[in-house]
């Protein structure tokens, strides 16, 4: 009989575990996300998500500053303002061969920024609140992190983006002599 | 009195647009923490508990410090998960993230990992993001199909190699924060 009883004792603490867990992240993590959530896209409607589309026509132009800027502002006006999953509907405003790039670019940003806009992102916040938490159990600035993140962020996604055109860049070149190839087999097989 | 009353109802008018705003964000601000993030709240919350009641905990601890104690390790790790074969997989939703930065930061809290290494964990275990939906993505873009045919292998292949750049770039970033 007391076997049984502590096997039910340590089933149910299982789950009180778990509810701990629960309590701790709801309200560590749930009333500064509701807030914030409401501030930002009060802002967002406010403001008007139609005035990033010149950022996004600008962007698509050849050179080095709309290049700079495709790869780094342009991902955070689209995630910041669209959210995940629409920030990549902005691609629509590129040449074809630089849309694989930009959506690699925008999609990579879809978490550094969410220490300090948990709105882009909510149904995946513990790729950042997971990590986070470690940090504020030890009693340590969390501000510091949220900012690194985001700020290396947008160095990777600058980097990622370079290097997604050029990969594109190749891989589009190869199918094109691929394809013209493939056409004068084909009318010589004609021919003869 | 005729200019008072204008002025009256313009300031009437801007109000009302701006708490209609304000309450409508409000709305979809909570909308989204019911339908998205508390339930991924239950659900780590259930795997937390079980993991650091059973001592499961311990045992993925010891699993995990070679790998997510030290650079190095974090690099391996960026490189695993980028594989252009592994990581359309482990892509939806985040979850295999989520559950792994959970872990991570369990283990930070309790200083088994030191807290150093939180910046360049969030992009060791990061590497695969979006690698699940490129097609969509692109298509939200616009884009055709020859581009969706060749912008898939392209952002996967540049994951293989910006995936461990992101760490080392972190790891270089987070000098002088949380020193030990």
């Amino acid at each position: 009989m007391e076997f049984l009883a502590n096997l039910a004792q340590g089933f149910i603490g299982l789950f009180q575990k778990g509810g701990e867990v629960f309590v701790s992240l709801v309200s560590g993590i749930v009333p500064l996300l509701i807030v914030l959530m409401t501030a930002v896209n009060a802002l967002i409607a406010l403001i008007g998500v139609e005035r990033i589309e010149g950022v996004g026509k600008y962007a698509g132009k050849p050179g080095i500053l709309p290049t700079i800027v495709r790869y780094t502002v342009l991902p955070f006006l689209s995630v910041f303002f669209l959210t995940n999953p629409m920030a990549y509907t902005m691609g629509r405003f590129l040449p074809e061969r630089l849309k694989p790039a930009f959506y690699d670019s925008a999609v990579s940003f879809v978490h550094p920024p969410l220490g300090l806009f948990p709105h882009v992102n909510p149904g995946e916040i513990f790729v950042w609140a997971g990590i986070a938490k470690g940090i504020t159990d030890l009693k340590l600035n969390i501000g510091d992190l949220a900012i690194r993140y985001f700020l290396v962020g947008l160095v990777v996604i600058f980097i990622r983006g370079l290097l997604t055109e050029y990969i594109t860049k190749i891989m589009m070149g190869r199918k094109a002599s691929d394809t013209a190839a493939a056409e004068a087999a084909a009318g010589e097989a004609a021919a003869a | 009195m005729g200019a008072l009353t204008k002025l009256l109802e313009k300031i009437g008018r801007s109000v009302g647009k701006v708490v209609g705003v304000l309450y409508q964000s409000g709305r979809d601000s909570i909308d989204q923490v019911i339908k998205n993030v508390l339930p991924f709240m239950a659900f780590i919350s259930l795997v937390i508990g079980i993991i650091l009641k059973t001592g499961i905990g311990d045992l993925l601890a010891n699993a995990l410090k070679p790998l997510a104690g030290n650079p190095v390790g974090l690099i391996v790790m960026s490189l695993i998960i980028g594989l252009p074969v592994l990581s359309p997989l482990l892509g939806p939703g985040a979850v295999i993230a989520q559950i792994i930065g959970t872990l991570l930061g369990v283990q930070i809290g309790t200083k088994a990992i030191p807290a150093s290494i939180a910046l360049p964990a969030l992009f060791a275990i990061n590497p695969q993001v979006g690698c699940d939906f490129i097609p969509v993505g692109l298509a939200l873009g616009e884009a055709e199909p020859e581009t969706v045919e060749i912008g898939v292998p392209a952002v996967l292949f540049s994951r293989l190699v910006t995936g461990p750049v992101s760490v080392i770039i972190a790891w270089v970033a987070s000098i002088g924060m949380y020193p030990q």
